[in-house]
């Protein structure tokens, strides 16, 4: 069967990213705290209350006596008594001893279903002073009940929902990539043969390249503006992508800039030669020796490997799959394009 | 052995002789200096009378860069005409790009020497302004990171020299996103240059420019054969 293969590649990029999107958008979140108010304590009784997102760490009607809520100063645990539990809310009382290790405040919720809640600097006691915290306000660590949360994304404190932008921004740079690097070795190959069809190849792949590249800045700019609060912050990993993409579509004006010139292909190639080595060096080099927000800076340049757990690995790996399959299908048509169109005008 | 020594001699005879044609054609010279110090008059007489040493360092990287960009991006220019063929004939390309290379960096040297100057004359030295800081790495700074702009600027008029009928634009479209990371880095330095770092925490700067002046030649070195040959 004549591109039976064809059929089966292209079909299955399809499939993995329909996967992808139905499962990285209806996956739920696990429940993490985001914050405690009040956030500023003194030395009485308080009432506190920890708001949560994601899935609801507790049922309607759950009973506070099943959950336990301990703050921890230092290295000593503080008692709590809840009153009060919602789906996504717990609310306690809190008395502040006079004498605390650290003024800071770690909240740990423990839960008999979705597993301990952590949530760091939950509050500041600000006018403690330091020592150990007296005996009857302590507090025992209580079981850890394993969490039955079913498949579900991991919380990650700032992150939140947008963890689901993984599957977008990360795997579209590898494509990016990945196509930049086939239009590398394209170019080679047309500085070592002098052969047009090698040029056909490296343009093709940086065309694609660079859709690509603008794509991984868009979804880099929303997720920017929800983790770090701004669309554009400056820092070595952003200004590689963005100089990466300025320097791919200086290839293209360069190209167009030659116009019919017969020597267009080995001038590009030696551009995009040049043009790939600063990538490497902009992408993968700089960014580790100079201070970054963006993670990912020690070994992979997309994540850590402590952000991936396995149910987002599960629809990870097919998002890389399924990405640089679709990128790579786009530089083929584009291939076809310019092939058509370098033997129309050749003729 | 020999082949080498043709390319060295070629080097070194093409030094000379783009130093011959500069100081002849005194007119180009002359505008370069001209430009980097009218830019600088224009940076005084917009940043009011107090600069700040961020406002200083800013400055002193947007007239060194465009001053680069004059100087360097007519590098090629000779070789749009029949002189190209007359240097295929003749030249090794290897040492062609050596010699344009070694005029670029003088050029680029005394061209930052007019920059500073020009700077300390109108702006002021900026040492001092907020902190007692670090003239010589300021001064290492500025020549390093005109030297890894520059580099890279000769790789790029190189190519756009190419175009034919094209005009000094293009080298400038092409080449300031190339010169995004020097700039970055030399920025950097610049700064903690004139602030109050101790300069071991700075020192990883001119190694990162070096080594970027040094890469950005050497790939120049290696692609510039396939763009000379016909």
């Amino acid at each position: 069967m004549k591109g039976g293969w064809n059929w089966i590649w292209k079909g299955s990029s399809i499939a993995l990213l329909a996967y992808v999107i139905l499962r990285g958008f209806s996956t739920p979140l696990q429940p993490g705290l985001v914050s405690a108010t009040p956030s500023q304590l003194t030395l009485e009784e308080h009432t506190l209350t920890l708001l949560a997102v994601g899935q609801p760490f507790a049922r309607e009607n759950a009973q506070a006596s099943d959950f336990e809520l301990v703050l921890r100063s230092g290295d000593q645990l503080l008692a709590t008594v809840l009153t009060d539990v919602q789906p996504h809310a717990a609310t306690a009382k809190v008395r502040i001893p006079s004498t605390l290790p650290s003024r800071a405040l770690d909240a740990f919720l423990f839960t008999p279903d979705a597993g301990t809640l952590f949530l760091g600097n939950a509050c500041f006691v600000e006018d403690a002073a330091k020592g150990d915290i007296p005996t009857e306000f302590r507090a025992q660590a209580p079981a850890e009940a394993a969490p039955k949360l079913g498949f579900s994304f991991p919380y990650q404190p700032n992150i939140m929902e947008s963890i689901r932008n993984l599957l977008w921004h990360v795997p579209m740079w590898f494509a990016m990539f990945f196509i930049m690097g086939l239009g590398f070795v394209a170019s080679l190959a047309q500085l070592r043969t002098d052969s047009v069809k090698w040029d056909l190849r490296a343009e093709a792949a940086v065309r694609t390249g660079v859709i690509f590249g603008l794509l991984g800045l868009t979804t880099g700019s929303l997720w920017a503006r929800w983790t770090w609060g701004a669309w554009w912050v400056s820092d070595p990993q952003l200004n590689g992508a963005l100089v990466t993409v300025l320097l791919y579509s200086g290839y293209l004006i360069l190209r167009a800039a030659l116009g019919e010139d017969d020597r267009v292909g080995r001038l590009a190639a030696v551009y995009n030669v040049f043009a790939f080595v600063m990538l490497v060096i902009l992408l993968m080099v700089l960014p580790r020796y100079t201070e970054s927000l963006h993670p990912g800076k020690d070994g992979n340049p997309g994540f850590n490997s402590y952000d991936l757990d396995n149910s987002l690995r599960a629809v990870f790996y097919p998002a890389v799959i399924g990405w640089g399959a679709l990128c790579y299908w786009m530089y083929t048509l584009r291939l076809r394009m310019n092939r058509i169109a370098y033997s129309l005008l050749s003729r | 052995m020999a082949a080498t020594q043709h390319t060295l001699r070629t080097a070194a005879t093409i030094a000379r002789m783009e130093w011959r044609l500069e100081w002849r054609q005194g007119h180009q010279l002359a505008a370069v200096g001209l430009f980097a110090v009218a830019s600088v008059y224009v940076a005084f007489q917009a940043s009011d009378q107090r600069t700040s040493a961020s406002a200083w360092t800013a400055m002193l990287w947007l007239v060194h860069l465009f001053s680069g960009f004059t100087a360097i991006g007519r590098l090629f220019d000779r070789e749009r005409s029949q002189v190209r063929r007359y240097l295929q004939w003749t030249a090794a390309p290897l040492g062609l790009m050596l010699g344009k290379l070694f005029h670029a960096v003088i050029t680029t040297t005394a061209l930052t020497g007019i920059v500073l100057g020009a700077f300390v004359l109108f702006l002021g030295w900026p040492v001092g302004i907020e902190s007692p800081g670090k003239p010589g790495l300021l001064i290492l700074g500025a020549w390093l990171g005109g030297l890894s702009m520059t580099t890279t600027l000769v790789f790029v008029s190189a190519v756009a020299s190419q175009v034919r009928g094209g005009s000094g634009a293009l080298g400038a479209v092409l080449g300031l996103p190339l010169l995004i990371p020097q700039l970055i880095l030399a920025t950097r330095l610049s700064r903690g240059a004139l602030g109050d770092e101790p300069w071991t925490m700075l020192v990883e700067y001119p190694l990162f420019l070096g080594a970027l002046g040094a890469g950005t030649a050497t790939i120049a070195c290696i692609l510039f054969p396939y763009i000379w040959r016909e």
